[in-house]
């Protein structure tokens, strides 16, 4: 049971939550024991000294703590470090007493299970910081064996540089004690790494312990300045994640130190780890500046549901153009005069980078209208093997008559060509010099000459087909609502059938919104549902985890998802995945659109 | 949730897992000795109840450790040193003894008062060193002053002890009770003998005469830097009750050793030698003589401080041993004292090591 501890909002595997003490404390937190004063006065207020440690087992017998709640007690234990065989690790396995105050467990990633507290303490940390292979490996197996609404705390390693990277995996409580540590040696440390101070000509940082000339700076002053940097990442990744954007900052600031950088690509290769915490939409902007960003579950997944569960319903030729900076495409200058040459005579198709191939209904979707990119017209090796293999793929799945390329001969160019060999289908290319000079553009028209124009009505029927497979499975647009009408306009449709509304396209994300209607249909079609099993109430507004017996159907942040139980029938949107739902004890599970009482 | 389990349960399964774990470690360890030679011989000088005597410290190469065979203490090399297959006969003992001496004629002016004789094991255990072979090298330094011999309290028996008495020589034995606390000797050293059994080993010596040197490990492996300097403290007063002399050995990382596991995976640090400092100051009232002589001290493997100032400490620490006089502390200092501290403040179990 987790009483002590409640995630409110999720980035990935990093989360913001909240140490319910006497004094409520937002995580990821700075905290440190409460007999340990802090290294100087100055830095007074930017640590909680929170933790009552009962003690290690391997010195002495220890009695049952007695705790209170406005401390967590860390429970006696014995630690393993670095290097305990698994054997001695068993042999020596600690049992944790059921305490009714909060309270902490230590485990090593060999001896990490549910023991009913509210907060984990990882032992033999100091041997994963730094080795990136066994830092991910580690720090997954841990958080998998443990409870996902309980905390994850890592002792005796955050710094400033690999701050965000815990957060990322999953931490959610560090200490100071190594950026202490580092100050009595000298060592001074930012966001970018440690150096000497006596090495340097200047110091980067306001703070007070800063305004001492280096001739002058000591290692007391090197101490506060470390816990000040410190606890400004804190600040700063915190904020990330409340704006699930620490994925952005991450590409950047893990590359001034290699095993960062190499931990964030480790991590990108445990694709089920992070895809099943990673949301399905987010109203945010994504940047998507470095290579890395092509290996983020949002674009895989965008990329693999491309490729998997949409189907073009488009008997038109393919026309491929070229991405834009603004967003959605279809508002952009060249997208306009490509639109204004095509005029509803072939289908029209992004490429980009990184996202892959971006069909015309999806535009708005998650994270097709969100990312923004560094555009230069230079396309690396990589970049053109990502997109090539998403168009590919894409045109193995779909047929057409005719497949015309308006783009531009860099990057864009090789990847078509690349598809063109992959698949045997022959490109017609309309782009001389450039995609939105006049001759261009009459080539363009010119290749559609004699092609019919599909009507407007038709596009919008697509759409919302095209964003039921991406968002409910393949096949989903025709299994799911037959018989539709659409109303209003793209990027806000509303579905109805007969006389009842039964979707609202959601403009932000570009993924539907079902109603009560909308969901019945979903539970009576064939298409697989995401259910919320919940016990003998009516939700109001929201359900809270402990109210949930059980989950059908792999549920993410974000998902569409039929809330039902022997009192109500609703739908609404998924705010944790389904292990959560399952697996936790507090915190909102689901946000409730709509519901009604099924007695 | 249960309550921690019955010491005894814990106790068995520890020692079954570290004792499983410790074989398959040495196993790894391929070298064999040549049983006519001595593991290693050298002179020194040493601070004894009767005065600072010349000493001939000699390691004898015996079938080695009984216990270490079963998987023996977790941070213990020394059996990696001892002979293939088995025992080492009288004839090859008398051998490595004759090399000794010959090492002694070579290198000192004459001979020493003081004869150390240590076996990786236990020289009282007679499947180690037979009764006769014990009984001839008894003879051959019965003409020195002062003897000490190695060995567990299990076979300190009054007439393997008269064997020297009667010889006339102050008699001493070296036992390696690591710590006075059961629960640390237990489960962090895996060794499995009890603090009784060491007092009981001290009546059998006193009873004839002979004396008692402790053998104190500073730092085994799973203790912080804190609870080492505690468990230390504490392990000096209690024992110095039962034996003249407390040797405190800082651990070392030794090959083939579960320490060395921990240490290649960042699990373990040696002790600092500010550790060794604080300890020896701080016992200085206790009934005995306390000493210190850090093995390997200033590397990574031995005890060590920041690289600036581990041979002033050491300097210090083997002048204290000398003169058994605290001050020689206070004319030592280094910037890494803050460092020390901090992490004597910080280290816990799950976080440690805090510091190269």
């Amino acid at each position: 049971m987790t009483d002590f501890f409640e995630v409110h909002e999720r980035d990935g595997a990093a989360r913001i939550g909240e140490l319910r003490l006497a004094e409520p404390i937002p995580t990821p937190a700075l905290v440190d024991r409460e007999d340990v004063a802090p290294p100087t006065g100055a830095v007074d207020g930017l640590v909680h000294h929170l933790l009552r440690d009962a003690g290690s087992l391997w010195s002495t017998e220890r009695e049952d703590p007695t705790g209170n709640d406005a401390s967590l007690t860390i429970l006696p234990h014995r630690g393993l470090p670095a290097g305990t065989p698994e054997e001695v690790g068993e042999a020596f396995a600690t049992e944790y007493p059921d305490v009714d105050f909060p309270s902490a467990a230590v485990i090593s990633p060999d001896t990490a299970a549910d023991h009913g507290t509210d907060a984990y303490v990882l032992s033999g940390t100091p041997g994963l910081v730094g080795h990136a292979r066994a830092f991910v490996e580690r720090v997954i197996e841990v958080r998998e064996a443990i409870p996902p609404d309980t905390a994850l705390y890592l002792s005796g390693v955050a710094t400033p540089v690999n701050l965000g990277l815990l957060v990322y995996a999953g931490v959610d409580l560090v200490d100071p004690t190594r950026a202490v540590v580092k100050g009595t040696q000298g060592k001074y440390l930012t966001s970018e790494g440690e150096s000497f101070p006596s090495d340097r000509t200047e110091l980067p940082c306001p703070c007070p312990a800063c305004a001492t000339p280096v001739s002058e700076f000591d290692r007391a002053d090197c101490v506060e300045h470390n816990v000040r940097a410190l606890a400004a990442e804190v600040a700063t990744v915190r904020e990330r994640v409340r704006k699930g954007r620490l994925r952005d900052y991450l590409e950047g600031q893990v590359r001034h130190d290699p095993w960062l950088t190499a931990a964030l690509r480790c991590f990108d290769g445990e694709y089920a780890y992070l895809e099943a915490r990673a949301p399905i939409v987010r109203n945010t902007e994504m940047l998507a500046t470095t290579e890395d960003a092509m290996r983020r579950v949002e674009i895989q997944r965008f990329a693999d549901r491309v490729t998997s569960r949409y189907r073009s319903r488009f008997d038109a030729p393919l026309i491929l153009v070229p991405c834009s900076a603004r967003k959605p495409y279809s508002d952009s200058q060249s997208h306009e005069q490509f639109n204004d040459a095509i005029r509803y005579r072939g289908h029209v198709v992004s490429m980009t980078s990184p996202i892959g191939v971006v069909p015309q209904e999806l535009e708005h979707t998650y994270p097709a209208q969100h990312y923004d990119s560094a555009v230069t017209g230079r396309w690396s090796a990589e970049e053109i093997d990502f997109v090539a293999n998403v168009l590919s793929g894409y045109l193995e799945r779909n047929d057409y008559s005719r497949a015309i390329a308006h783009v531009p001969p860099e990057g864009y160019r090789e990847a078509c060509e690349r598809a063109e060999a992959a698949t045997g289908l022959d490109f017609e290319y309309t782009v001389s010099d450039h995609p939105t000079t006049d001759t261009s553009l009459s080539a363009l028209a010119d290749a559609l000459d004699g092609e019919p124009r599909y009507r407007k009505r038709e596009r919008e029927h697509r759409t919302v087909k095209a964003i039921c497979d991406y968002q409910f499975g393949a096949d989903a647009g025709d299994a799911l609502f037959s018989g539709f009408e659409v109303e209003s306009r793209i990027p806000k449709l509303r579905v109805t059938v007969g006389d009842e509304q039964v979707a609202t396209q959601v403009a932000q994300y570009g993924v539907l919104a079902l109603t009560l209607a909308g969901a019945r249909r979903w539970v009576e079609s064939e298409v697989p549902t995401r259910t919320v099993e919940i016990d003998d109430f009516v939700p109001r507004g929201s359900v809270l985890a402990p109210g949930i017996v059980d989950t059908d159907g792999e549920i993410r942040v974000g998902d569409e998802v039929i809330v039902r139980g022997p009192e109500a029938f609703g739908v609404g949107r998924a705010a944790m995945s389904g292990r959560e739902m399952t697996e936790s004890t507090r915190g909102i599970a689901v946000t409730v659109r709509h519901v009604e009482e099924t007695d | 949730m249960s309550k921690p389990s019955p010491e005894v349960y814990e106790a068995g399964r520890g020692m079954d897992a570290h004792n499983s774990v410790m074989r398959e470690i040495r196993a790894r360890n391929d070298r064999t000795y040549d049983p006519r030679e001595p593991t290693r011989v050298w002179l020194d000088e040493d601070n004894t109840p009767d005065g600072v005597r010349e000493s001939l410290t000699i390691i004898l190469n015996t079938g080695g450790c009984r216990w270490a065979r079963a998987g023996g203490c977790t941070m213990c090399g020394y059996v990696a040193e001892s002979v293939d297959g088995g025992t080492v006969p009288h004839d090859a003992l008398m051998t490595q003894i004759e090399a000794c001496l010959d090492h002694e004629r070579e290198h000192a002016e004459k001979p020493a008062p003081l004869i150390k004789i240590y076996t990786s094991g236990s020289f009282l255990d007679e499947r180690e060193v037979p009764a006769a072979t014990r009984r001839e090298i008894a003879d051959t330094f019965a003409d020195r002053e002062r003897i000490v011999v190695e060995s567990l309290p299990d076979f300190v028996a009054r007439e393997r002890l008269t064997d020297f008495t009667d010889m006339g020589l102050e008699t001493d034995v070296a036992i390696g009770l690591e710590t006075a606390t059961d629960r640390v000797r237990h489960d962090c050293v895996n060794k499995y003998f009890d603090f009784e059994e060491f007092v009981a080993a001290s009546g059998v010596a006193g009873d004839v005469g002979a004396g008692i040197k402790a053998y104190l490990l500073l730092k085994p492996a799973f203790l912080t830097e804190r609870e080492a300097i505690t468990d230390m403290k504490s392990s000096i007063r209690r024992c110095a009750e039962h034996a003249h002399t407390v040797s405190m050995n800082p651990c070392n990382v030794q090959r083939h050793t579960m320490v060395e596991e921990l240490y290649f995976d960042s699990g373990y640090r040696p002790p600092w030698l500010w550790s060794v400092a604080e300890t020896l100051e701080d016992t200085t009232e206790a009934p005995a003589i306390v000493v210190s002589d850090p093995v390997g001290h200033g590397s990574d493997r031995g005890p060590h401080n920041c690289g600036e100032c581990n041979d002033r400490v050491q300097k210090a620490i083997k002048d204290f041993d000398l003169r058994q006089d605290p001050t020689v502390f206070e004319q030592v200092a280094c910037e890494c004292e803050y460092t020390w501290e901090e992490v004597l403040r910080r280290e816990t179990s799950y976080n440690q090591p805090l510091a190269r």
